[in-house]
């Protein structure tokens, strides 16, 4: 099997190895099983759902199409910090589209995707529930109200 | 069963039943895209809206997820129906590219004629095409996710039926697409599964792409000319070329399924490299001659034979790919004309024991399946020394119907850890060491009988010599048994205990256990592991009963046998040197036997041409030099003859060293039978008739008999069939009018009363030592993607799998520093050769696997009788 990932680095197998062991033999265990092992390896790559596909018996295009039908399942490598942009009704009107594409700037990356050093994935969400704080970003468990086009850099340098 | 009113007609089906299928039985129409008898139930089309009336309540379901019930009425037309069937075609067609004129599946496309029948115009719906790019990865098949209208049969079909799941949905909402994990290219069996249950033209078959309207094709059923399942096949033909293979859900015991050889192995039919003409040695060159010429020289040759060193100087090799009528005129034509008894065909060579050990089977009622299909009513399946993924991959397709609709267990011993997904709950696998097999079922049977898995007393009721067999068991213990085969104690209990519990038992023996050289002792253990757990042979029959298949190779393997292409026994295995049986065949042939025509001493042709014995040879559609073990002595037999004569459809090896070669048909130009595994004997008609000069083998034999001045003519297979029906008991009652949907059985067709089986005592061999020098043993077997020359001249199969590899085991590997890819010498001490070398973890250690059916790859050579020793260097 394919012992490195996309990025060329070793994987170690020994924590999935770990988290299948646990739900050997339990039916209907996959999304627990992937969702444990996104927790450990940040992600889901490839060798590792292979791994996944034959411990459990699965086929790897199935547990693709499980992993692919859930947002919460990431097939690609994620930040070590999360940025979510509100993008909802409020946070729009309170010119949202500005407050991600300045993100997107200074990061130097296009929404949906990590920056080349894996300190921040960019995101969009639908609403987080803070419409009085528009427009709001969340970093992490950190809500960043009232947002304008120009705190966007001096946030990004806080968090790193 | 169930009565139920649908569109004021009274329905009755069995419980259980959906509406659409219970409305489909019964003539009535409702549209429906994604539901299909063979799938499990899904819902995701939409169409298949009718109006229920229950209980005095009226409801709007989807008949295709509603169990009908008594009493119900059902409305399939009501205005409210029609118009929300016609707003989901509307949808469904919103997104599709209406690209009807340049699309293969017009014309048979589900869609199509659900738009039609709804008489849809113009939609209310404008959206934009999708054009998302064309899934073209493969050599075989192609996606076109555009067409696709998700109603996930083929991810269904892949995943339940094929045991796959190459496919599946991915991503969600308006993206959802069906798509490999990753996007990889298609990885899968190509069995083309996903083809023949879509109903749009979103997967479509490349091979047949553009070449013709379904409205063109003529479709004549047959069978297909591969492996000995004997699937169904109807084959496609326009302006007398075959253009495609399809299959019938409701014809034959494959349920519409198909592997990559049948569906798309059928261009070996007009391939470039098909023999045109005749061809004689002129001058050491094999040139074109007109067919007298050919037949004149044949019968000149064959008589000066004859005459000088008598009948029994000319051997004659029967073709386990022809049919059954060519096979009977063959050997009659042997017998009569030529005077001889020396024919044979490979598998009884190959396996010299294996004819009489079936014989016993069938005796004792242990091989007693109407049809392979009965495999997907079994509760348990034993799978030993088979490959079944590979070999018979539709086997593959009934094993998990009867694990998926039926629960069954599955146990498969194997030396090799072979490849079968499955998803029974209870999956053993027994990979025994080598030579152990017997080992292993004598410790299944030791556990059985000592752990009191069975109730014993009736086993004696109907079998004798049991309490022998008992004190027989004592010698050895199950700890030692595990000791010997490698596998775990609990292991032989679970298996054990599986095959003992009630129910039916479908045990297939395959082609490692048969070809072994101490495979007669693993088969003979094998019966006494079906008298012990045989419950037919208990007061309540019926309840569960065993059924022990062989498994065969060839598509016709077992009726060569069954047409008597052998030395001991004339059709029917009526044996040879039994005076009633002479006069039986005497009297039917109006002639009087040769005092030539006797078992002879044993050896095989081979051997007898080895020896000097035989002068002349007759071969009829084989290469023994490729495909028999030690092809190099066969080569050193074949040049020691005078005079050759090769029948086949290709230049084999073997014909490539005849003096004569005649050009004769295909499967798609034969009209006969062939016999399958489980002793089914099925219909095969001709499709197109024969390409270039090539003739029926049937009409050679005639031919070259008259030349030789014998009253020998038939006008058609109809006729020879005829023949074999009054003259061969085991036949009698056949026709080819019985044969329209099922193969005639000719085991169970005549319900003989089965034998009392008496325990077979034997002592096992012990394993013999390694050879010097040569530390690895070479174990052979067969490949999902080839079969001998067919498949070597389909483009089909050979792009999908150009290059034969030998597998060996990772720790051998790393000890002579392999890695897969590398080249790699096999050497044993008749021939060597290089091959490509693939590591697998699926071997034991100190054995090396190469497939034997790539026909260009020559294995055999290297092998001989026995277990193959051979050593192994890198390249």
């Amino acid at each position: 099997m394919n012992t490195t990932n996309d990025q060329n680095e070793e994987i170690d197998f020994s924590k999935a190895e770990a988290i299948l062991d646990e739900y050997e033999g339990v039916h209907g265990a996959l999304i627990p099983v992937l969702q444990k092992i996104q927790g450990a390896y940040g992600y889901l790559q490839e060798p590792v759902i292979n791994l996944v596909a034959e411990r459990m018996n699965m086929s790897a295009s199935e547990i693709v199409g499980v992993a692919t039908f859930y947002a919460q399942f990431h097939l690609k490598p994620r930040g070590v910090h999360i940025i979510k942009v509100c993008c909802g009704t409020a946070c729009h009107v309170k010119g949202a589209p500005n407050i991600v594409g300045k993100f997107s700037e200074v990061l130097d990356v296009p929404v949906g995707s990590t920056t080349e050093d894996k300190l921040f994935t960019l995101e969009e969400v639908a609403c987080i529930g803070a419409c009085s704080l528009a427009p709001v970003a969340m970093i992490d468990e950190d809500v960043h109200g009232k947002l304008g086009p120009d705190n966007v850099p001096s946030i990004v340098e806080e968090v790193k | 069963m169930i009565t139920l009113k649908i569109d004021n007609q009274d329905v009755t089906v069995p419980r259980g039943t959906d509406i659409f299928l219970a409305a489909k039985q019964n003539g009535i129409y409702i549209p429906g895209l994604c539901h299909h008898p063979k799938l499990t139930q899904y819902g995701g089309c939409r169409l298949c809206m009718v109006e229920v009336t229950e209980r005095g309540r009226t409801q709007h379901r989807f008949s295709c997820a509603q169990p009908v019930s008594e009493g119900m009425e059902v409305k399939t037309k009501t205005p409210e129906i029609v118009k929300y069937t016609k707003s989901v075609m509307e949808y469904l067609l919103a997104q599709h590219p209406l690209d009807c004129p340049t699309c293969d599946k017009s014309g048979e496309c589900g869609l199509q004629d659900i738009t039609h029948d709804l008489k849809l115009a113009t939609g209310r719906f404008k959206s934009a095409r999708m054009n998302k790019p064309m899934r073209r990865d493969n050599p075989i098949l192609e996606f076109n996710a555009n067409r696709c209208i998700l109603c996930g049969r083929c991810v269904k079909m892949c995943k339940d039926i094929e045991g796959v799941g190459a496919i599946d949905f991915q991503n969600r909402g308006i993206s959802t697409a069906i798509g490999t994990a990753f996007d990889k290219p298609l990885d899968c069996t190509f069995c083309g599964g996903c083809l023949s249950v879509c109903p749009t033209g979103s997967w479509q078959d490349r091979t047949f792409k553009f070449r013709a309207r379904p409205w063109e094709l003529k479709k004549t059923m047959s069978i297909c000319p591969y492996c000995a399942v004997g699937c169904s096949i109807q084959v496609n033909t326009k302006n007398d070329t075959v253009l495609r293979i399809t299959s019938r859900d409701d014809v034959g015991n494959n349920e519409g399924n198909l592997c990559i050889k049948g569906r798309f192995g059928h261009d070996f039919v007009h391939s470039e490299k098909r023999l045109k003409a005749p061809l004689i040695r002129k001058e050491g060159v094999l040139s074109p001659v007109p067919w007298d010429e050919a037949i004149n020289y044949i019968a000149k040759r064959f008589g000066e034979i004859k005459n000088e060193y008598g009948g029994e100087s000319i051997g004659g090799i029967g073709s386990e790919k022809c049919t059954n009528e060519d096979n009977y005129v063959f050997q009659k034509f042997c017998r009569t004309v030529l005077e001889t008894n020396n024919i044979d065909n490979l598998s009884n060579i190959k396996s010299p024991s294996l004819n009489a050990l079936i014989h016993k089977s069938i005796v004792h009622g242990f091989t007693s399946t109407t049809s392979l299909q009965e495999m997907e009513k079994a509760d348990t399946l034993f799978f030993i020394g088979t490959d079944v993924s590979e070999a018979h991959p539709v086997i593959g397709t009934l094993a998990r119907k009867a694990i998926r609709l039926n629960k069954a267990d599955l146990i498969i011993a194997n030396l090799r850890d072979v490849h079968f997904n499955s998803t029974a709950q209870n999956d053993i696998r027994l990979q025994y060491g080598f030579r152990t097999q017997t080992v292993l079922i004598n410790a299944l049977i030791k556990k059985i009988v000592e752990g009191k898995l069975i109730d014993l007393k009736r086993v004696e009721k109907f079998t004798a010599g049991i309490n022998e067999f008992k004190s027989s068991l004592k010698i050895s213990t199950i700890e030692k048994a595990s000791q010997i085969t490698g596998v775990p104690e609990k292991t032989i209990l679970a298996a054990a205990t599986l095959l003992a519990k009630p129910g039916n038992c479908f045990i297939v023996c395959g082609k490692d256990i048969e070809e072994d050289p101490y495979g007669h002792e693993a088969i003979k253990a094998l019966m006494n592991l079906c008298a012990l757990i045989n419950k037919a042979s208990t007061p309540r029959a019926g309840v569960g009963k065993i059924s022990l298949i062989f498994s065969r190779i060839n598509n016709n393997t077992q009726g060569v046998n069954d047409m008597g292409v052998v030395p001991e026994f004339f059709p029917g295995y009526l044996d040879i040197d039994d005076q009633a049986n002479r006069e039986r065949f005497e009297g039917s042939w109006e002639l009087k036997l040769s005092d030539s025509i006797t078992k002879g001493g044993g050896d095989n042709i081979i051997d007898l041409a080895l020896q000097g014995a035989l002068k002349g040879m007759f071969v009829v559609g084989e290469n023994p030099i490729v495909n028999f073990p030690n092809g190099k002595v066969v080569k050193e037999a074949f040049e020691s003859l005078e005079f050759v004569v090769v029948q086949d459809t290709f230049l084999t090896e073997t014909a490539q060293l005849a003096d004569v070669v005649l050009p004769t048909t295909t499967f798609a130009e034969k009209n006969g039978t062939y016999t399958n595994m489980a002793m089914e004997v099925q219909r095969l008609r001709t499709a197109i008739p024969p390409v270039g000069e090539a003739r029926q083998d049937w009409q050679i034999f005639c031919e070259i008999a008259q030349k030789m001045g014998a009253e020998f003519s038939y006008a058609s297979p109809k006729e020879i069939l005829d023949e074999i029906v009054n003259t061969v008991p085991i036949f009698s009652g056949m026709n080819y009018g019985l044969m329209n949907r099922r193969g005639f059985n000719w085991v169970t067709e005549h319900r003989l009363k089965a034998k009392r089986y008496r325990f077979d005592i034997f002592k096992p061999k012990p394993v013999e030592k390694k050879k010097r020098g040569y530390p690895f043993v070479l174990l052979t077997g067969p490949s999902l993607n080839h079969l001998g020359s067919f498949s070597r001249n389909s483009e089909a199969l050979v792009s999908v799998s150009p290059e034969c590899v030998a597998e060996i085991n990772g720790i051998d590997a790393r000890k002579l520093n392999i890695k897969s890819g590398d080249t790699v010498s096999v050497e044993s001490i008749h021939d060597s050769m290089k091959i490509k070398a693939k590591v697998s973890n699926k071997l034991p250690e100190g054995v090396i696997f190469v497939p034997e059916d790539y026909e260009w790859v020559h294995v055999n050579a290297l092998r001989d009788n026995v277990y193959t020793k051979v050593k192994l260097s890198k390249v």
